[in-house]
C-alpha cells in the first residue's frame, strides 16, 4: 500500500494552496522514491564495480567507510543517487517556504495571539546568542537554520521546520511529527509503570514535536522544552497552545541551563546530540546529570553509534555529513556515549542503549491507513531510509537515589 | 493583510557550500532544473485531477467526457499546431545550429566581427 500519510493541521501551520500542497507532496514522494527505487541499487553497484575499481587502483579491498566513500564518489550511479537526494532535500524546503512566505505576517500575528492565550511560560532572554555549531551551517540544508529571524517576533523557520520535517520523514513520525517523544513515553510507561515525574525537561526541543507527548502521558508534570533557536521556541509555544497543551518553552542552551540542581525527574532529548559538537555533547551530558533529582532518568533518543554497524551501512549514513549540512553527524556516531555518560557522573555500568518501539501504530486513522502504517512499523533497519522499522535506539541512565552509591 | 511591499521575506538558500556531485560543471544545475520541471509536471497533473474531481462534485463527469471527446478537424488542427510550435521551441538550439550551418557562421567569423567592429 502506498504511503499517503498526511500531516494533521493545526492553527500554526499555513494553509497551502492546491499548487503549493502538490509541490510539497512531490518532494515527499521523491524522498519515498529515492528510498525504494534508488537506494537499493547502491549495494550491487558497490559490490560489482565500485569496490573492484577501488581494489584495482589501491591494491587492497576497501576497509572502512572512508574507503567505501572513496570508491563510490566517482561512480555515476552514486552521483545520481546523492545528487537527487540533495535536490529532494532542497525541494522540500523550497516548496514549504512558498506557503510560509505567503502567510508569514498572519502566522506571526496568530503565534502572538495563541501564546497570549495560555498560562504556560515563554522565556526569551534578551541578547541570547545561539552557539556556533547551530549557526555555522544551516543544518540539514534548511534555509535560515534554527535561529535566523527575518523580522520582529519571527516564527518563519519554526513553521518551515514543522512542515518540512513531516515531508522529510514522509510522515513516519505521525500526523504531529511526535513519534520519537511518544515512543520514549511508551517505553517509560511500559518499563517503569510507577515512574511519576514532577518536572520534565526536553533539551533541544525545536518546535516541540517530541515535547508535547510528555504532557499527554504525564499530565500532572510540569513540562519544559528548551532550544537555542528563538523563532523555534516562539513557534513551539504557540503550537502547543494551538494543540491544547500547557507546556513551557525557553530559549536556552542545553550545555548550560538556568534551572537549579536536581530540578527535574526526567530529562530527555530527541535528535539533538548529532546537531551539537564534540565540546558541547559532554557538557550536555553533565548538565543533564546536574539537573536530575536523585532517582531521575535521562533518555537521549538519537543516532546509534557507528561501532554497532557494518562499514557499508556507516558509509550510507555518513552521506548526511557530506551532503546534507550535518557537520557532527559522523563524528557523533564515533563517540563513546556510554563513557561520556559515566564521565558526567552516572554510575559505572548503569548507562545503556535500548530500543523504544516506534509508536506509529497508534496513529492509524485520518490520513494514516492501517496497511501503510503497519508496513512502516514492520520494516527491518535499512541504512539511508528514514527511521528504523522496529524502534528508536535510546541511551538511558538513572541518577542514583543514594548519592553514596555513585561513588 | 500587510501591504505587499512591507511583507517580510523568508530565507531561500541554506548556508553552507553545496557539494558538486558531477565532474562536469553545469550538470548539477541541469539535474536540479530537470527535477523542478518534473515537480511542475506532477503539480499540473494534480491540478487536472483536481479539475475532474471538482467537476464531478458539481455533477459533471469531466473524466468520462474527456475520454469520449471526439476531436473535430478544428481541434486536431489546433493541437497539431501547438505540438509543432512546442517542438520548435524545444529544439530551438537545433534550429539555430542548422541556420548557422546554412549561413556558414563560425567562431572565427564571430571573433573577426568583434575585431572589425572595434576599429571600423
Amino acid at each position: 500500500m502506498l504511503n499517503c500519510f498526511q500531516q494533521a493541521h493545526h492553527a500554526m501551520l499555513p494553509v497551502p494552496t492546491h499548487d503549493e500542497a502538490s509541490r510539497q507532496e512531490f518532494a515527499k514522494s521523491l524522498k519515498g522514491f529515492i528510498q525504494s527505487g534508488l537506494l537499493p541499487g547502491l549495494a550491487p553497484v558497490y559490490q560489482t564495480r565500485a569496490a573492484k575499481a577501488f581494489e584495482r587502483e589501491h591494491g587492497r579491498k576497501p576497509e572502512d567507510r572512508r574507503d567505501i566513500r572513496t570508491a563510490m564518489v566517482p561512480d555515476p550511479y552514486f552521483q545520481l543517487y546523492a545528487s537527487i537526494n540533495r535536490i529532494a532535500q532542497e525541494l522540500l524546503w523550497e516548496a514549504t517556504n512558498l506557503s510560509v512566505e505567503r502567510e508569514l505576517p498572519e502566522l506571526i500575528a496568530k503565534a502572538k495571539e495563541l501564546s497570549a492565550s495560555t498560562n504556560a511560560q515563554l522565556v526569551m532572554p534578551e541578547g541570547f546568542v545561539a552557539p556556533r555549531y547551530v549557526t555555522a551551517l544551516d543544518i540539514h540544508c534548511m534555509p535560515g537554520g534554527y535561529a535566523s529571524e527575518v523580522c520582529e517576533d519571527d516564527v518563519s523557520v519554526g513553521v518551515l521546520y514543522d512542515r518540512g520535517v513531516f515531508l522529510y520523514s514522509m510522515g513516519y513520525g505521525g500526523p504531529h511529527n511526535d513519534d520519537m517523544g511518544r515512543s520514549v513515553c511508551n517505553y517509560i510507561k511500559r518499563n517503569r509503570p510507577d515512574f511519576a515525574p514532577r518536572r520534565i525537561l526536553d533539551m533541544g526541543c525545536t518546535v516541540g514535536h517530541s515535547t508535547l507527548p510528555y504532557k499527554e502521558y504525564f499530565p500532572d508534570a510540569e513540562v519544559w522544552g528548551i532550544d537555542v533557536g528563538g523563532p523555534c521556541i516562539r513557534y513551539a509555544h504557540a503550537r502547543a497552545a494551538a494543540l491544547g497543551h500547557e507546556v513551557n518553552f525557553a530559549q536556552m542552551n542545553a550545555e548550560e541551563t538556568s534551572f537549579p540542581d536536581g530540578h527535574f525527574d526526567l530529562v530527555v532529548s530527541h535528535i539533538l546530540l548529532h546537531e551539537t559538537s564534540g565540546k558541547a555533547m559532554p557538557r550536555i551530558f553533565k548538565e543533564a546529570y546536574r539537573l536530575l533529582a536523585p532517582g531521575g532518568l535521562v533518555i537521549h533518543a538519537d543516532l546509534p553509534p557507528f561501532d554497532l554497524m557494518d562499514p557499508f551501512t556507516q558509509f550510507i549514513l555518513d552521506n548526511e555529513t557530506w551532503y546534507n549540512n550535518e557537520p557532527f553527524w559522523g563524528a557523533m556516531r564515533d563517540m563513546d556515549q556510554i563513557a561520556l555518560s559515566e564521565a558526567a557522573g552516572f554510575p559505572k555500568g548503569e548507562t545503556r542503549f535500548t530500543t523504544a518501539p516506534m509508536a506509529i501504530m497508534e496513529f492509524m486513522g485520518d490520513g494514516y491507513a492501517a496497511e501503510a502504517t503497519e508496513s512502516v512499523a514492520d520494516r527491518e533497519f535499512t541504512a539511508g531510509e528514514f527511521a528504523p522499522g522496529g524502534g528508536w535506539e535510546v541511551l538511558i541512565a538513572q541518577k542514583p537515589v543514594d548519592f553514596a552509591a555513585a561513588a | 493583510m500587510t501591504e505587499a511591499t512591507d511583507r517580510p521575506h523568508v530565507i531561500k538558500d541554506a548556508k553552507g557550500k553545496r557539494p558538486q556531485f558531477y565532474s562536469q560543471p553545469g550538470i548539477d544545475q541541469l539535474m536540479s532544473m530537470v527535477m523542478v520541471l518534473a515537480g511542475e509536471v506532477c503539480m499540473l497533473r494534480d491540478r487536472m485531477d483536481a479539475q475532474e474531481r471538482v467537476a464531478r462534485m458539481h455533477g459533471i463527469n469531466l473524466a468520462e467526457g474527456i475520454d469520449a471527446l471526439k476531436l473535430d478537424d478544428d481541434a486536431l488542427q489546433a493541437r497539431e499546431a501547438y505540438r509543432q510550435d512546442f517542438l520548435d521551441r524545444l529544439f530551438y538550439l537545433a534550429r539555430k545550429e542548422a541556420s548557422e550551418a546554412a549561413a556558414q557562421e563560425s567562431d572565427e567569423a564571430y571573433r573577426a566581427t568583434i575585431a572589425d567592429i572595434a576599429v571600423n
